[in-house]
């Protein structure tokens, strides 16, 4: 490549990046995220349009072939959200959640996939603004990392 | 009539040949019945000898192994092309095998480290001439060409072999079970409350309790129960060497999706217990991961 070529290309990528806008799938909690993800909506919170919400009853209920699958399938990051340890709804799903969340990050750093790309975070049904903060700064994150290698190459 | 069979072999360590030898005198009970048209593990065999063969003549294709070289996807192809029924024999020929694992790094970090960088060489090469040459990842067989029968195991057992063997000689189907090795383990259960997990030589294991249930990190409960639990048997266990049980799509992910449940362990704690999470949740079957499969994405975007 001559600096020119390599200059324009660099040039190229910076656009791309520029014009990304990150997908990313959020799981949360029916009992505390999903309702807090409705308050902030009915509040009128300010937050990025970059995120499609699955409600799943439990964040206990997330197999982590759910999120592999989401980030297989081309999604740019995965936000898992739910109540905090101790609210839990069914008294420990979140605690579950949490153990496997801790071991999958191990296996996407170990595996060479930014593992930053899976995020795991509390927001209570009370908590509008915590979640479309943890929305932001997802947004955020997965925007500094760029798209999916699956996705890119599509 | 007899039934034409040819067994090939891949990049593999020869151990699901080994055990179907193993079969010793009851390997009369199958021999009759078979026509060995290619089988180079035993018999000099050439590859021209089965390239010169007609297509889907061979009645039951045995491959083990994957493809590691050029060579291997040539010859996989070619028994695709020569058999009616093809039989991925072992986890290699399944998912990709123990060699699956080199998929963490790229083809020339391997090769670095295999041939100019291991602590036995000196004056190393890397070799380029009158060899096939490699792939750049492994990845599972039938990703390369459509299987007719799933025969995992590393290796599959000797019986697991007849049975096979004997179902395709009887026209009937070979299909997988659902159970676990836990379902065919003799260990006494409890309820699961993991605190602590022990590498396989610490401690002393109680050999009437379940190994789980005492802290090793026995993979029964989410591998496919074909060998009789023989490891768990003999206090040792279980690595998952045959692969998840049909319907569960990624080994790894079924077992921190179980572990998560069991385990009474802080964050801290449970980082530390695993000091090779890929190697001890996908021992055979890394290549056909979620992650291997994303990170083969990534490779090849990189090129
Ligand atoms: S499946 Fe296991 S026993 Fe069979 S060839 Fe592969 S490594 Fe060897
Ligand atoms: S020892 Fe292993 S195979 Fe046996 S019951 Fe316990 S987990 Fe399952
Ligand atoms: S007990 Fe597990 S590791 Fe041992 S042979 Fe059976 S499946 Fe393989």
């Amino acid at each position: 490549m001559t600096a020119t070529t390599q200059r324009a290309a660099s040039r190229t990528k910076a656009k791309e990046r520029a014009r990304f806008e990150p997908r990313i799938v959020a799981f949360c909690c029916n009992w505390c995220s999903y309702a807090g993800a409705d308050l902030a909506g009915t509040s009128r919170m300010q937050m990025p349009p970059n995120i499609r919400i699955i409600r799943v009853n439990c964040t206990g209920r997330i197999d982590p072939s759910f999120i592999l699958d989401a980030l297989y399938e081309g999604a740019d990051g995965v936000l898992v959200s739910g109540c905090h340890p101790g609210d839990c709804h069914y008294t420990s799903g979140n605690l579950r959640m949490r153990s496997r969340y801790v071991l999958l990050k191990r296996l996407l750093e170990q595996a060479g996939i930014e593992p930053e790309r899976v995020h795991l975070q509390w927001a209570s049904a009370a908590e509008g603004d915590v979640f479309a903060q943890g929305v932001t700064d997802m947004v955020e994150r997965i925007r500094r990392l760029g798209p999916n290698p699956v996705r890119r190459r599509r | 009539m007899t039934k034409r069979a040819a067994f090939a072999q891949l990049s593999s360590c020869w151990g699901c040949d080994q055990s179907l030898v193993d079969l010793h005198l009851k390997l009369l009970d199958v021999l009759p019945e078979l026509e060995i048209v290619y089988w180079p593990a035993v018999v000099d065999y050439k590859l021209k000898d089965l390239e010169n063969l007609p297509d889907r003549s061979i009645h039951f294709g045995f491959v083990e192994g994957s493809c590691r070289t050029r060579e291997d996807e040539h010859l996989l192809r070619t028994m695709r092309a020569k058999s009616k029924v093809l039989v991925a024999w072992g986890s290699c020929s399944c998912y990709g095998g123990v060699q699956g694992l080199a998929n963490q790094w790229t083809l020339k970090e391997l090769l670095e480290r295999k041939f100019l960088k291991a602590e036995t060489i000196t004056d190393g090469r890397i070799p380029d001439e009158n060899v096939p040459g490699f792939k750049e990842d492994i990845r599972p067989n039938p990703d390369v060409v459509p299987f007719d029968v799933l025969l995992p195991g590393c290796p599959p057992t000797s019986d697991n072999t007849a049975e096979a063997l004997s179902a395709l000689l009887a026209g009937q189907p070979f299909d997988l079970p659902e159970k676990t090795v836990c379902d065919q383990c003799p260990k006494v259960r409890e309820e699961k409350h993991i605190k602590v997990v022990h590498r396989t030589h610490e401690g002393k294991v109680d050999p009437e309790r379940c190994l789980l249930d005492q802290g090793y990190l026995c993979l029964g409960f989410a591998t496919i129960g074909m060998c009789g639990a023989q490891c768990p048997s003999v206090n040792t266990p279980c690595k998952g060497c045959f692969g998840p049980p049909p319907g569960i799509k990624d080994h790894g992910a079924k077992i921190i999706s179980a572990l998560g449940a069991i385990a009474e362990m802080s964050p801290e704690e449970l980082k530390e217990a695993f000091p090779d999470p890929l190697g001890s949740f996908y021992f055979t079957d890394y290549a056909a991961s979620y992650l291997s499969r994303l990170v083969g994405h990534t490779k090849e975007e990189e090129q």
